[in-house]
């Protein structure tokens, strides 16, 4: 065998099962080949079949978590519409963490999809898209006023412009083990009960859950985290004021909160490795949207029962919340079919309660007239997964504790960018990591964040 | 233990550890694409389970997943095509060039396809969409691909050609041979090698990129294998981690089977420039 190798019988071995692999190799390249003389590869999107629609309109969004509510979009929504309206809607559906690199290439080509929707308020393309007030105008004339979040988080006061609209926003609970925590005597209903229970549940096994990576997730836990410390990025006037003793001292915490009680997993995470930490039965408590829930009861994982939701904890200075994420669709200045996106934006955002629904209550409406929360309060005690009526608490979340990114000024060009540079899972990662100190990480980190805002300051948008 | 029977496991000493932290990824990747969905976070079920190949009609019956692979491989022939017709007789040429002009211009070349995708994936946008008229075309891909194929094929081809002794196209030109056919009948055939480590390593970094694919295409039914499994296998935080196994694994094993069947001429084609 092997020490033959310059044998001739092995050399007669080698070559076989070259041939047998070639062969199959081959095989497989036919097989491919063969597959690309399909001629529709080329093909462009099925329009209705005997219906010649007079208008176009171009959707692109997430990939929403639960596949219901593309279910819905796709299949019932848009076709209803497009029906209704003689309009071809075709609707593309990237993964989240796509779409802002999607929406940088369709501003540089100026050429893209009619509406574009993102998680987050995309207010730095603010001169790129329309001024979006009329569709405002439009719904609440038949829905009643834009919630507060919406307005906060789509609207330049500044310039006066609505840059997006939001259609729906989801709450940002945490979900936490009901059976790990009660077998230490504990509950995450503020944020010091969660420092002194992680050491213990990190001992058993099931550490805190809290990311510090540069994804969604931990930007929206560690922004919500701080201002229950009183540590805000900007003021109501939108001005930076990171640089706080509360900020520092926020900062502090969470380094204890990592030492104490997780591990250095949580500084590579991506949006679903929380979600995947609970899943895998490892994680005590996350912040996370529902989705966290629902996958687990959807997959009947043994501990989805125990799965709990409570608003976030309270902080020294309070208990204050994002929004997990805030669904927002903008309509770019270069969209071919401007009036269908407005119209199709407006109908959808009146028509909200077959959305919520759909999305099993993740979506929640950004005009709060188009589904009561009197009305989801009743759905979500409909609910029957166990612990029953826990999905109840979301109303109460939402209304109380649920605020824009940039509380409590508004959502801006500056904030942002800030966000999407994932400045503040930076400066808690840092402290955590052992780099500097609470001081001279938030210190830098406010440097930096007052750059940006003298930025967008001079470009007339904050 | 004889000194023949430690001869003889030596290289097996070597080899077989390698092969096990190579391969484990793959084993891993068919475990896992048959498992039930929520049997895949439970940590108890790692190696004990209920084997089903949902996954794999999940991928076949639910997705665009066949498409993704013609789509694929449609466009990497086509640029594996492209960059063979371009870099085959720009290496030769730059190989031929003596002295600094070839060099500097090789190197030259050779640094284009230093620059990442993502520095230049919004300029490209632009010239796709606005001057193209290309967007969300597989022809997109097909004009951009080669622009980081070419310049590795011609720095490639280059070191190769330049291993062939200038004296046999000589004797092929005596021979009444015009240039091009001694490049046909005398070079290229003795540079198989090269050029097919060229064919594949060209058709390998065609399907495994991901920024151009995205950025430019987006309907589903255009969509190539790593462009269609991150987008349609992940639903916001929801991993279809079987699904997704399943789709890497089917690509990697007809690749792996090629590879493997070239194996000694790839490597006789990467290393052909380097021993003179």
């Amino acid at each position: 065998m092997g020490q033959e190798t310059d044998g001739p019988v092995a050399s007669s071995d080698r070559l076989t099962r070259r041939e047998l692999l070639r062969k199959a190799g081959a095989g497989a390249v036919a097989i491919g080949v063969a597959g690309t003389a399909v001629p529709y590869s080329f093909a462009g999107p099925l329009r209705y079949k005997g219906r010649d629609l007079k208008g176009d309109l171009t959707i692109i969004q997430w990939v929403h978590f639960v596949p219901a509510y593309d279910e819905w979009f796709d299949k019932t929504w848009c076709p209803q519409w497009g029906q209704k309206n003689d309009v071809q809607v075709n609707v593309e559906h990237i993964n989240n963490t796509l779409l802002d690199t999607r929406a940088a290439a369709e501003v540089a080509a100026q050429s893209g999809h009619d509406l574009f929707f993102n998680l987050h308020p995309m207010a730095s393309y603010e001169d790129q898209v329309i001024n979006h007030a009329s569709i405002v105008h439009e719904i609440e004339s038949k829905v009643g006023k834009y919630g507060e979040l919406g307005r906060l988080s789509t609207y330049n006061p500044k310039t006066k412009k609505y840059f997006a609209v939001s259609d729906n926003y989801v709450p940002d609970p945490v979900v936490w083990r009901h059976d790990l925590w009660n077998d230490i005597g504990e509950s995450p209903a503020t944020w010091d009960h969660v420092r002194k229970a992680a050491p213990k549940l990190k001992a058993k096994g099931h550490p805190i859950g809290i990311g510090q990576s540069q994804e969604v997730d931990s930007n929206m836990a560690l922004m919500a985290f701080l201002m229950c410390f009183g540590g805000f990025i900007q003021d109501e006037h939108n001005r930076p004021t990171l640089y706080s003793k509360h900020t520092v001292e926020a900062v502090q915490f969470m380094t204890d909160i990592y030492k104490r009680g997780e591990d250095s997993t949580i500084f590579g995470w991506n949006p679903a490795s929380n979600n995947n930490y609970l899943y895998a039965g490892t994680a005590s408590l996350i912040l996370n949207a529902i989705s966290a829930t629902r996958t687990p009861e959807s997959l009947n994982l043994p501990f989805s029962d125990e799965l709990w939701i409570w608003p976030i904890p309270a902080g020294p200075h309070g208990r204050i919340g994002l929004e997990h994420v805030m669904g927002c669709y903008n309509i770019w200045k270069f969209s071919k079919n401007k009036e269908n996106a407005e119209k199709f934006l407006a109908d959808l955002c009146i028509n909200y309660k077959a959305a919520t629904t759909a999305s099993q209550l993740y979506n929640f409406p950004s005009f709060p007239g188009a589904f009561p929360f009197a009305g989801i309060r009743k759905a979500a005690a409909a609910d029957s997964h166990k612990p029953h009526g826990k999905y109840s608490i979301l109303t109460t979340i939402a209304q109380r504790y649920t605020h824009n990114i940039g509380y409590p000024g508004t959502t801006n060009a500056a904030m942002d960018e800030v966000f999407s540079k994932y400045l503040i899972p930076q400066m808690f990662a840092r402290v955590s990591q052992g780099k500097a100190t609470a001081n001279e990480s938030v210190r830098d980190t406010m440097s930096v964040v007052k750059n940006i805002y003298a930025k967008w300051r001079k470009r007339g948008k904050i | 233990m004889s000194a023949a029977l430690r001869h003889k496991l030596f290289p097996y000493a070597i080899a077989v550890p390698f092969a096990v932290v190579l391969g484990f990824p793959f084993l891993w990747m068919a475990i896992t694409s048959l498992k039930p969905e929520y049997q895949v976070y439970d940590p108890t079920k790692v190696w004990h389970f209920h084997p089903t190949l949902a996954s794999y009609g999940f991928l076949l019956h639910h997705t665009d997943y066949l498409r993704w692979v013609r789509n694929s491989c449609l466009v990497g022939l086509a640029v594996v095509v492209i960059t063979l017709v371009v870099a085959m007789p720009a290496g030769y040429a730059l190989a031929r060039l003596a002295g600094r002009v070839g060099r500097t211009l090789g190197v030259a070349i050779f640094l284009t396809y230093l620059v990442p995708p993502t520095l230049l994936f919004l300029p490209l946008s632009r010239v796709v969409a606005q001057y193209l008229h290309l967007s969300d075309r597989l022809w997109s891909l097909i004009v951009v691909y080669p622009s980081f194929t070419i310049p590795f094929a011609i720095w490639l081809l280059m070191g190769f050609f330049k291993t062939i002794p200038q004296e046999l196209e000589d004797a092929a030109l005596i021979d009444g041979c015009s240039r091009i056919g001694a490049l046909v009948r005398i070079v290229f055939p003795i540079s198989l090698p090269g050029i097919l480590t060229v064919v594949i390593f060209t058709f390998s970094l065609v399907v495994n990129e991901f920024v151009y694919a995205i950025t430019f295409i987006s309907s589903s039914s255009n969509r190539t294998v790593p462009v269609g499994v991150p987008t349609d296998l992940i639903r916001g935080d929801l991993y279809n981690w079987p699904g997704i196994m399943a789709a890497i694994l089917i690509p990697s094993i007809p690749l792996a089977l090629v590879y493997n069947a070239f194996l000694n001429r790839f490597i006789a084609g990467f290393t052909g420039g380097a021993f003179r």
